[in-house]
């Protein structure tokens, strides 16, 4: 009996993927939208709150090394992806820690999420963003091993690809943080 | 250096002109201090860092990045705008004559 040959689903499984989780990625800045849009609506008094330029900086930098990861990866260079991927990791620890810090004297000095609605949904928001690093973070570890071993292939590429663009994507979030919440805080509500 | 798939040019290039861009986009934000010029200085740097760092809009036809992208927009646009718009309207009918 003879069958009809069909399309071969794993032949573009690369750029099926990468598409796919490109859709993810767009509908959790939908979400990320909707925690900024409670926000403004409840930011109805000036807050000033410490700049945290250095941890943006750092965050910046962790998506910089992220994406030449991602080069090196399409370059098979393993040796440069797990560096360079490892440096993003020590990157966003640290960025972590300055977000724990920063949110602790936040509540030390009574202003937790518990105060009033503006600083539960500030808590919220922060918080999301937090645990889309943990996440991250936790991505990273998980993904280097099966690099270390087999090196570059089809599907650590494909999966490297998507983790690159997941800490380019928490970075593109953390510039509206910084901008909304810590550079337009002390702007009076509306 | 190209992602075949995508015809994206995965180099170290467009990495670095985002980063310095980025990183002199924030500082202008830092020192400017509160004025509604930040707004226009970090949708400057989320769109630097789209097309540089994450493709948008350089992928090959069909452009679905670049259409989802859009629809994304609409969508932030709506959601953020939509939540201010009627949120002043209520605080203005509540005034107190």
């Amino acid at each position: 009996m003879m069958h009809e040959p069909l399309p071969d689903a794993h032949q573009d499984a690369y750029s099926k993927t990468v598409f796919g989780f490109w859709v993810y990625l767009l509908t959790d800045f939908m979400m990320f939208a909707t925690l900024f849009a409670a926000y403004v609506v409840l930011h109805t008094k000036p807050i000033v709150l410490e700049k945290p330029l250095a941890q943006t900086l750092i965050l910046l930098t962790a998506s910089f090394t992220a994406g030449l990861a991602g080069t090196m990866a399409h370059r098979k260079n393993r040796l440069g992806t797990v560096g360079l991927f490892g440096l993003t990791f020590v990157l966003g620890t640290v960025f972590l820690w300055m977000m724990w810090v920063d949110l602790g004297r936040l509540v030390s000095a009574g202003q937790g999420w518990n105060t009033n609605a503006m600083m539960s949904a500030l808590f919220t928001l922060l918080g999301t963003h937090g645990v889309h690093v943990v996440f991250a973070l936790l991505w990273t570890l998980v993904l280097l091993v099966p690099v270390c071993v087999e090196g570059i292939t089809l599907v650590t590429l494909r999966r490297l690809t998507c983790l690159r663009m997941f800490w380019q994507f928490i970075n593109v979030v953390w510039v509206f943080i910084f901008s909304i919440v810590y550079l337009m805080g002390a702007y009076a509500g509306h | 250096m190209l992602d075949i798939e995508h015809k994206w040019n995965v180099g170290v290039w467009p990495l670095v002109v985002g980063y310095v861009l980025s990183a002199a986009l924030t500082l202008g934000a830092y020192f400017i201090g509160s004025s509604l010029w930040i707004f226009v200085l970090a949708g400057t740097q989320a769109l630097v860092q789209a097309v540089l760092f994450l493709h948008v809009g350089l992928e090959s036809k069909p452009h679905w990045y670049l259409i989802s992208f859009l629809f994304l927009l609409l969508v932030v646009v709506v959601v953020i705008g939509g939540s201010l718009w009627i949120m002043y309207n209520l605080n203005y009918q509540m005034m107190p004559m």
